[in-house]
């Protein structure tokens, strides 16, 4: 019996290895291009075993003729074959789909996306590339979601608001950090003139491969003390081996603002201004006749002189002062871009020149960019490679909203004043005329006569060696440098002086910015794959130190105005050189370990020191963990097969924010104080030794998900941010001598969800794919242990615990009391019993400030839809912003203020409150006596907006046509900027935010602030 | 094998030059700002104390202070009636229409860089042994921020506190008292509002001991007689008469100062004087055009000829410019654009008057007749000083009247009005002279950081 059941074994054995009869299965992995892919997975089909194709995409194992092998590279679709002795070429296919992505995650990190564990938002090069936006935060506008990005005005190349789930601070800068290919870069306003400059600009949007938002502690961790806004890692284009592809792109076309605003004309002018100038005789008892009467003065001294007499000729005569600072701004951009290599050496190459004219008149923008991306595998251990990007960014300037200057506050100029003196054929206002005519400057004397322009010439470079030492072990070295050289040049000529007081001959300045900072990275990458279990550690440190140098030089008295620079001028009336540095030095760490590709876990975490903190409390640990399950892998969900994804992950770490400007902790005595021409000196600023980072500590729970063979797929995330120890100027009596001392003091949170949903529509010949990002955050001050902290126009912004950061706190308009034309105001006071006083009162010194709106959004939203058929494409984007409130009171107090003063008002004033019964929401007019243009919430509107912010079509040629004109791709293509935007707000545009009054608290103010651009493209480009 | 070596060879430079770069770092994270220097450093030797007075001076050159605005919201809110204001400030407007509200701008601003420099006042003060040079240079020193002090705090004591003669000075709030200076922020400098009457008596102090250390001679900072002007308007102000002409005499007699021949001459000092400060002027805010910034003459200016700027908010009423005698060279108004401008402020580097000699005759005189005394000289004769130097025919009679009137035509729009409309117990406009519409606000900002402070009524 035992002898045949061996015999049996023997058999049953001898037939199964004849079974298994395995053949060596030998090929190439591709690319779609024929490229050789590195380090691809083939693997036989559900087992883990297999193996990778080396440098040269080449690969061998052995396996049983007709199983089934998997090949799947990162980034590409995985394709299967069936095994055989035949050599086999295998060419896959990119992946559109997001969840095999490959994201960035900083010091060297990648990973695919169904790996990750943190939150990042990846918005790939291609999604903004040949957008007409200067500068790439501007460009990621909608694209990700919890990424708010507000454009704030139509000025070119100037700041951009972007927060990354909500605003994480009050004083300390709340814009998140940017990491240029491994460099933290100069994002802070370098100009001396003007509203803050966007230092992004000097990037060519077209050179980026990718941009990674890190939104969650786990994914921000590895920086540490500077994460807690969010980090954008941005990412270039590198080289590929292979056929060396030339792009060349073309777009031309025109910007023009996206609205006017309806102005009085000189009838409706004068029938106001006269009304109020009656109410004000009337009310002194003087005839309205008299010489000394206001009528008289407002005919007289205002209407037919700022008209130069032409308005008692002729009163129906009027101008649209709009008319003459608005344009259509012409805009060119040229793109050439190279990359190609061998299989040891890879490059990418760019060129850009772009020109755009605003919208506004007197604003210019020409930048030109080249860069030069080399990558050399120099032996089998050691790669290298350099990054060089050189730009030259010019800006002629236009002044900050709050400056007579400004073109736009040209609208608050009477309609009856000519845009020319009659007497002089020359712009009103221009010597040897009249100066004091029109009511204020005229601001087109500014764009005629003077000049400010800003050249900014900015270099990033980068070198890297990259050291395999042992088998999985890796060391990299990076050294890097953002240099950003500025000259700022200004002339005034005399014509202008009415404005610069100092022009009476002339005023010339000419100021330099020299900032350097150089980066290093040096880290250890340990990866290690066995069996069931991969593990992926980075261990390094980071030092940066950046030196800013200013100088400036300010002559008056020039020969005339054909000398305009500073050695023509008699008097060297000004100059200064001043230098600010900073450091950090850091460490970090970061793990990542997946078991059965099934469970993840990461912890990472930094220590970071810094110039900027107190003797006290300079180091500082900021550590994060997460995990994921990725449910889909397991047995039990493999019946529901309508998932196809399915990733639960969790993460809780804590990060800091050190953006408080250099030496905020010492006490500090300014050398700034001289007196006609004696030196002296200040007490500046008080100490705080114990000053550190604030500290934010997030939660964030996720799940992501692919339907229907991931045709569907998506993020759902929530998050909960809880920020401590705030970097506040906290209010101390005034009486010390000092206003603020800033202090680690109180809290906010926020919390909110995102929605991210992406489908493919359609697939066949005609293609629909949508992707659509959807954020809710709340903010809430939740401890600022008494402090009050105001800011923006008049003030209005406010730091209120239980609210939002910046919410708008003033008294609360109850409109127009039809008896007597009073404004009136709610009470709001709080009673003894504990309910609110809501009777209204004309006495605006009783009427309790309360808050009354929020600049931040409650919503973002982008949504965008993708559509191809045969050569045609199309894209079709809208954003949103819903849930805010803007404050027009800069602008709204003269030129929406009952006319007030003589400023032209907005024609809603018409409405305004003439005769007892009248029942309306605008006061009577009162000439200089205030009457409802106090700060109130009748100033505060609806800034909530839907914006159809890109639409594309394109038409590609296709290949017999191609042929014909020995090119690989031709593509044209129209687009348009902004073309809809559906919104309630009463002014230009909703996207706004004053310069003159930015900061983090002061959000959402309007002050003639220069509305975005509609902008319509046409395009080429062109592939050989 | 050898590749093997080499890895291992190359990976321990590596560690080793990071450890190197690493320690080399740790040091290199202790670096100092460049504009600014640590304050244990900052007040050690007698050069470092002569610096910190000429900061005090540069505090009052500021534009919310001596600058100018103190000037012109004395004349907006106790002036109103000459004036047509038509610029776009709404603090200036609601001062100027008795509609003061607590969050008024100017209101905060002049509050805060009045205290911000008697803070620099209190460092020198604090620092003063350390001059040694000489005797002569520390008491000029400690006079000249005593001075600065001293003037501060009587224009916060006017603008945000009841007059004196208005209730109890005793019991009425008047504004902190800060002696001392701020090196950190404790309890102790959350301060309640000092009595009137205990402001009253600090500047008399300082004023008193600022005269008698401070040299006759001191180029343009403040003198002897700078301070013996100055306490002799806080003296008048309190209405201790004799105090006030005695004072006014000192200077007189003593400065060795005489009024400028040519009343027009003493404006337009950088378009017409090259900058120098007429003598007249007992003290004046210096503007150059590197340094400072004439705020009288940004809201009573106007662009007409070269040199002269403004916004051209404050115009002269035709009935003021009617109240001048004929051939009275103070009517010294320009008709612009169908308004009047007065010609004191409109040169954009004009110096800001503060106090002028002229003021001082004037002093005297009424105290004199006050009084009844003659001293110095008598009333008639000391009008008439003023009169003549003015182009106009000596008077034979006086009466109060007389003095006070020409008091408002000599020291019109030199920010005066509100004062004296408080001190003659005078209306302004419908307001009494008491109203609390004519009496700032504490800034609300203020109000809301430090509970200690008690609000003005009304407000």
């Amino acid at each position: 019996m035992k002898k045949r059941l061996f015999q049996l074994v023997c058999l049953l054995l001898v037939a199964g290895l004849t079974w298994a009869q395995n053949v060596t299965v030998t090929g190439k992995v591709t690319d779609e291009a024929g490229n050789p892919l590195a380090s691809a997975s083939v693997q036989i089909k559900k087992t883990r075993s297999g193996t990778t194709t080396d440098a040269q995409g080449n690969f061998s194992l052995n396996a049983a003729p007709g199983t089934v092998l998997v090949v799947s590279a990162v980034g590409y679709e995985a394709k299967e074959f069936s095994a055989s002795a035949n050599r086999a070429t295998i060419s896959l296919a990119a992946d559109t789909r997001s969840l095999s992505e490959v994201v960035v995650t900083g010091f060297g990190g990648a990973q695919i996306k169904k790996d990750l564990t943190g939150n990042i938002a990846r918005v790939k090069g291609k999604d903004i590339e040949f957008m007409p936006t200067p500068s790439v935060d501007a460009a990621l506008q909608g694209k990700a979601a919890g990424v708010f990005v507000n454009s704030q005005s139509g000025k070119l190349g100037q700041a951009v608001t972007v927060r990354v789930r909500g605003n994480s601070s009050i004083s300390a800068n709340s814009q998140p950090l940017y990491v240029l290919d491994g460099v933290p870069i100069t994002t802070d306003d370098q100009s001396r003139y003007g509203g803050d400059m966007n230092p992004l600009t000097d990037i060519n949007p077209n050179d980026i491969e990718s941009i990674e938002v890190l939104k969650d502690a786990s994914a921000g961790a590895i920086y540490g003390s500077r994460a807690a806004n969010g980090v954008v890692l941005i990412t270039t284009k590198r080289g590929k081996a292979g056929k060396t592809s030339v792009s060349f792109n073309f777009q031309t076309g025109y910007s023009e603002a996206t609205k006017r605003l309806d102005m009085l004309n000189s009838e409706e002018y004068a029938e106001l201004i006269l009304e109020g100038a009656a109410y004000r005789d009337n009310l002194s008892g003087t005839p309205l006749t008299s010489p000394s009467s206001w009528t008289t003065y407002v005919k007289d001294d205002v209407m037919d002189y700022f008209s130069y007499g032409q308005w008692s000729a002729d009163p129906r005569k009027s101008y649209d002062w709009q008319d003459a600072v608005f344009q259509k701004g012409p805009y060119r951009q040229a793109d050439l871009q190279l990359r190609g290599g061998s299989a040891n050496t890879k490059f990418f190459s760019s060129f850009q020149h772009l020109e755009q004219t605003g919208t506004i008149i007197g604003n210019d923008l020409v930048r030109s960019t080249g860069r030069l991306n080399i990558d050399q595998k120099a032996n089998e251990w050691l790669d290298l490679g350099v990054s060089l990007s050189l730009s030259r960014t010019y800006n002629r300037r236009l002044p900050d909203d709050n400056a007579f200057s400004n073109p736009l506050q040209a609208i608050a100029l009477m309609p009856m004043t000519p845009f020319l003196d009659p007497n002089t054929g020359l712009d009103a206002g221009t010597p040897p005329g009249d100066v004091n005519i029109p009511l204020y400057y005229n601001p087109l004397l500014t764009v005629k006569y003077a000049k400010f322009t800003q050249d900014v010439y900015r270099t990033f470079g980068n070198t890297y060696f990259k050291a395999k030492l042992a088998p999985g072990l890796i060391f990299q070295t990076e050294f890097g440098l953002d240099f950003l050289s500025q000259n700022e040049e200004g002339y005034f000529q005399s014509q202008t002086v009415r404005n610069q007081t100092r022009a009476v001959r002339g005023v010339g300045s000419n100021s330099g910015t020299f900032v350097t900072n150089y980066n290093t990275n040096s880290y250890f990458t340990y990866t290690k794959v066995k069996g069931d279990h991969n593990l992926n550690a980075t261990l390094g440190m980071q030092y940066q130190q950046s030196q800013a140098k200013y100088n400036f030089t300010e002559g008056t008295d020039f020969p005339s105005n054909s000398y305009q620079k500073i050695a023509s001028a008699a008097t060297k009336s000004g100059g200064s050189s001043s230098q600010t540095d900073f450091r950090f030095l850091s460490y970090f760490l970061r793990a990542n370990y997946i078991l059965k590709e099934n469970y993840i876990l990461s912890a990472s975490g930094r220590i970071d020191a810094s110039s900027r903190f107190g003797k006290n409390a300079r180091q500082g640990f900021f550590p994060a963990v997460s995990a994921g399950w990725i449910l889909s892998n397991e047995g039990f969900m493999s019946k529901l097969s309508q998932i196809s994804f399915l990733k639960l992950r969790t993460s809780y770490g804590i990060v800091g924010n050190a953006e408080i400007g250099n030496f905020p902790q010492l006490g500090l005595f300014a050398g700034d104080a001289g007196y006609a021409g004696a030196a002296g000196q200040r007490p500046s600023q008080l100490s705080n030794p114990d000053l550190q980072w604030e500290r934010t500590a997030q939660l964030d729970a996720g799940i992501d998900y692919g339907l229907f063979n991931n045709r569907i797929t998506g993020e759902i995330d929530y998050y909960i941010k809880k920020t401590d120890g705030l970097l506040l100027n906290v209010n101390i009596p005034a009486t010390t001598g000092f206003n603020s001392q800033v202090r680690n003091v109180g809290k906010l949170e926020n919390r909110g969800w995102e929605f991210v949903l992406n489908t493919q529509n359609l697939v066949g010949a005609f293609k629909w794919s949508t992707n659509i990002n959807l954020a809710f955050n709340r903010g809430k001050v939740t401890d600022i242990q008494g402090q009050i902290i105001n800011g923006g126009v008049s003030s209005m912004n406010r730091v209120e615990q239980g609210y939002n950061v910046g919410v708008f706190y003033t008294p609360e308009y109850a409109g127009v009391d039809p008896a007597n034309g009073n404004a009136l105001f709610y009470k709001n006071v709080k009673l003894a019993n504990g309910t609110i006083d809501r009777t209204t009162t004309s006495n605006y010194a009783e009427a309790q400030r309360v808050v009354v709106g929020d600049p931040n959004p409650d919503m973002i939203f982008g949504f965008t839809n993708n559509f191809s058929y045969k050569s045609f494409d199309m894209t079709i984007f809208f954003n949103g912003v819903q849930g805010n409130q803007n404050n027009i009171y800069g602008m709204g107090r003269y030129s929406s203020a009952s006319m007030l003063y003589e400023d032209n008002n907005t024609a809603d004033q018409l409405r305004r409150w003439r005769k007892p019964g009248d029942i309306t929401d605008i006061p009577q007019v009162r000439l200089y006596r205030v009457n409802g243009s106090q700060a109130s919430s009748r100033y505060i509107v609806d800034g909530s907006y839907v914006r159809l912010r890109t639409l594309s079509l394109g038409y590609t040629l296709n290949s017999k046509q191609l042929a014909k004109l020995k090119m690989e791709k031709l593509r044209v293509y129209v687009s348009g900027q902004n073309l809809l935007t559906f919104t309630k707000y009463p002014y230009w545009d909703p996207e706004v935010n004053a310069d003159t009054f930015d900061s983090n608290i002061a959000k959402g103010n309007d002050f003639y602030t220069p509305p975005q651009p509609r902008t319509i493209l046409v395009g080429v480009n062109v592939n050989f | 094998m050898k590749l093997l070596k080499s890895i291992v060879a190359n990976s321990s430079l590596l560690l080793a030059l990071t450890s190197v770069t690493i320690t080399g770092c740790e040091k290199r994270l202790d670096i100092a700002p460049y504009q600014s220097i640590a304050e244990d450093l900052a007040l050690n030797t007698e050069g470092d104390v002569l610096v910190t007075l000429v900061g005090c001076y540069d505090g009052i050159q500021s534009a919310a202070t001596l600058g100018g605005e103190i000037m012109v919201l004395n004349d907006l809110i106790g002036n109103s009636t000459n004036i047509n204001f038509t610029g776009t400030f709404a603090g200036l407007n609601d001062a100027w229409n008795g509609l003061m509200v607590s969050n008024n701008s100017f209101a905060a601003s002049t509050w805060s860089s009045s205290y911000n420099t008697i803070n620099r006042c209190n460092n020198v003060l604090s620092a003063v042994d350390k001059v040694t040079s000489s005797v002569a240079k520390k008491n000029s020193v400690e006079g000249e921020a005593l001075f600065i002090r001293a003037t501060l705090y009587f224009e916060l004591v006017r603008l945000f506190a009841k007059a004196v003669g208005d209730g109890d000075a005793n019991a009425n709030p008047g504004v902190p008292l800060v002696l001392t200076p701020t090196r950190g922020v404790t309890e102790a400098d959350y301060k309640p509002r000092s009595s009137v009457q205990a402001v009253y008596t600090q500047i008399v102090t300082d004023l008193t001991r600022a005269e008698s250390i401070l040299p006759s001679s001191n180029g343009f900072y403040a003198n002897k007689w700078a301070a013996a002007a100055m306490l002799a308007r806080v003296q008048l102000m309190q209405k201790n008469f004799a105090a006030a002409r005695d004072a006014a005499n000192r200077v007189i007699a003593g400065s060795g100062r005489s009024l400028n021949t040519d009343f027009t001459r003493l404006w337009y000092t950088m378009i017409n004087n090259g900058g120098v400060m007429p003598t007249e002027y007992l003290f004046g805010v210096k503007v150059t055009t590197q340094d400072g910034t004439n705020a009288i003459n940004t809201y009573f200016g106007r662009t007409i000829t070269p040199g002269t700027a403004g916004r051209s908010d404050c115009k002269i009423r035709p009935a003021h410019v009617a109240l001048y005698e004929a051939g009275d060279r103070r009517n010294f108004f320009v008709l612009s654009g169908g308004s009047f401008y007065t010609q004191k402020h409109l040169d954009r580097f004009g110096d800001v008057p503060v106090i002028r000699l002229a003021e001082m005759f004037l002093t005297r005189a009424e105290c004199n007749f006050r009084s009844s005394t003659t001293v110095g000289a008598t009333p008639l004769a000391d009008v008439n000083t003023i009169r003549t130097r003015a182009g106009l025919a000596p008077l034979t009679t006086l009466t109060l009247n007389d003095i006070t009137r020409e008091r408002f035509l000599e020291l019109a729009f030199e920010g005066h009005n509100l004062p004296e409309a408080k001190r003659l117990q005078t209306n302004v406009g419908s307001f009494a002279w008491n109203s609390p519409k004519l009496i700032m606000p504490i800034p609300q900002r203020e109000m809301d950081v430090n509970k200690q402070l008690v609000q003005n009524e009304g407000y």
